[in-house]
């Protein structure tokens, strides 16, 4: 194999809250894709989608302004982030610096009242931008060894992975905002089907759900029902957010409109570590989703008995 | 009984000095100025049937200097930040982040106390600003409690099976919050930018 590129990676706070199945299982899977992830030190939160709401514009951004020269500090090597909204913040933070001179020296007096500088010449990229760019689906294909034959994925991507930057230059203009189908090409690579699926980008609700869902649980349902008329056996994601907001209101949707949901929200990495023959629990993190996707662990037993 | 939500009221604040505000100061507001009043934004929102204008007519609102109005208006808190307006806006403008602009000085100048929205931000700042990253359960806490005691444990208890499965699923983890050991020096940082944007407001009321 070649040599592993390097990469600085940002977890963000959600890989140790309510994604550590996301990060666990992209930590497992990165070594056999070549991909090397030194993570930035000490970093911060990004302030999601409401920290300028209190905090101020400037303020929010000097949040993304300190991992950055955090990142900086160890190197030139591209930043990586796996969270929707870290690349949504810390991408555009990125960019803003990069190109907007006043953004850059606001910042910049922002972060000297700890000596720290940043002048925006990193690359702020998507973990799965990079799979698609970097990796390729050759090289994610060359490592399955236990193909995920007859599971059904629907494959949902939501919002902030590929909205607004998925098809910039800057982005890597690596998919469409409507139809995108790295998700899907990640499924087939593994050896899964990936079923019909209108709603790839439907959103839900994003963080209106987590504080005000009776304003979004209709969104959500209308995510899930589709994926369970596809016959789909568990709904694939990128994003934290969606996978912690599709797999926890299933109860409640059920209460509200009188479904019988039950299906599993996985990680397109914990597919991946099952799809690479790896451990269940340690790599593929399966025993960390409140749904249980049977049929998945069925499979990755398989390979490890 | 029908009525036209864009008609003057008497009670309502004018202020024709508010979009020029706006372009000036809010975040991808030299935009606004661009709009063309297609709805394309209004139209591709996912909840644009939870809002009571949409960012279509909230524009021009702006431009009416409907003030109080705007900044008032659910429509900059019940945006799920889809970003499907920005994308296909045809004349390029942030409308995203202009919502997330006027919800900044909604918040600053009390116009939304109670938004569930704003009241989430409050606690989901705390959190980063004490820690340096955002921990869940001390941002749901502090969030339900700020609907006072008696709701607080109402809708602490109504999501506790959620939060027990969280656990059960080693997706919430019971000891101190998680920090960043830097979270002073990421104060200092956050005061410094206050203090920018402050210095910066003072110098446009002068002008």
């Amino acid at each position: 194999m070649s040599e592993p590129k390097k990469y600085t990676y940002y977890p963000g706070c959600s890989s140790q809250a309510s994604a550590t199945h996301l990060d666990q299982s992209l930590r497992a899977v990165a070594p056999k894709l070549g991909i090397e992830l030194e993570e930035i030190d000490d970093w911060n939160c990004c302030g999601a989608s409401v920290g300028h709401v209190e905090g101020g514009t400037l303020p929010q951004t000097a949040l993304s302004g300190r991992n950055l020269a955090k990142a900086r500090k160890q190197g030139t090597s591209d930043v990586l982030t796996a969270c929707a909204a870290c690349y949504l913040n810390t991408h555009g933070v990125n960019e803003k610096i990069k190109n907007d001179v006043r953004t850059r020296k606001r910042v910049n007096e922002s972060l000297g009242a700890v000596d720290l500088n940043y002048e925006g010449d990193l690359n702020v990229r998507h973990a799965c931008e990079v799979l698609v760019n970097d990796v390729g689906l050759e090289k994610i294909k060359g490592q399955v060894k236990n193909p995920l034959t007859g599971l059904k994925v629907a494959g949902y991507v939501g919002c902030q992975t590929v909205r607004p930057f998925a098809a910039t230059d800057t982005g890597g203009n690596y998919d469409t905002y409507d139809q995108p189908e790295f998700l899907d090409n990640f499924v087939k690579a593994c050896g899964a089907e990936a079923v019909e699926y209108d709603p790839k980008t439907s959103c839900c609700g994003g963080s209106v759900s987590v504080y005000s869902p009776d304003k979004t649980l209709h969104l959500i349902k209308k995510i899930v029902q589709a994926a369970v008329d596809a016959g789909a056996d568990v709904i694939a994601t990128p994003c934290p957010l969606c996978q912690q907001n599709v797999e926890m209101y299933q109860s409640a949707i059920n209460k509200e409109f009188g479904t019988n949901f039950n299906i599993p929200v996985v990680f397109y990495s914990q597919l991946m570590a099952v799809a690479f023959g790896m451990d269940a629990k340690k790599d593929a993190a399966l025993d960390q989703n409140m749904i249980k996707p049977l049929k998945l662990v069925e499979m990755a037993r398989k390979t490890a008995g | 009984m029908r009525t036209i939500a864009a008609a003057p009221a008497g009670s309502r604040t004018y202020d024709l000095n508010f979009a020029r505000w706006v372009y000036q100061n809010v975040d991808g507001g030299d935009r606004l100025s661009l709009c063309m009043q297609c709805g394309m934004c209004s139209g591709s929102c996912p909840i644009g049937t939870a809002m009571d204008h949409g960012p279509r007519k909230l524009f021009m609102m702006i431009r009416a200097g409907m003030k109080e109005a705007v900044l008032t208006s659910d429509t900059i808190w019940n945006c799920t930040q889809c970003y499907n307006c920005v994308v296909r806006c045809p004349r390029q403008i942030p409308v995203t982040n202009i919502l997330q602009g006027l919800a900044t000085v909604a918040v600053r100048e009390g116009y939304a106390p109670e938004q569930p929205t704003a009241k989430f931000a409050k606690a989901f700042w705390f959190s980063v600003k004490h820690f340096g990253r955002t921990d869940e359960r001390l941002v749901t806490a502090f969030f339900y409690f700020s609907f006072g005691l008696v709701e607080g444990i109402k809708r602490g208890l109504a999501n506790l099976p959620i939060a027990l499965r969280m656990i059960k699923a080693g997706r919430m983890h019971l000891g101190a919050p998680h920090r960043a050991k830097g979270a002073a020096d990421l104060r200092a940082i956050i005061a410094k930018a206050e203090e920018i944007e402050k210095r910066e407001r003072a110098q446009g009321a002068q002008q």
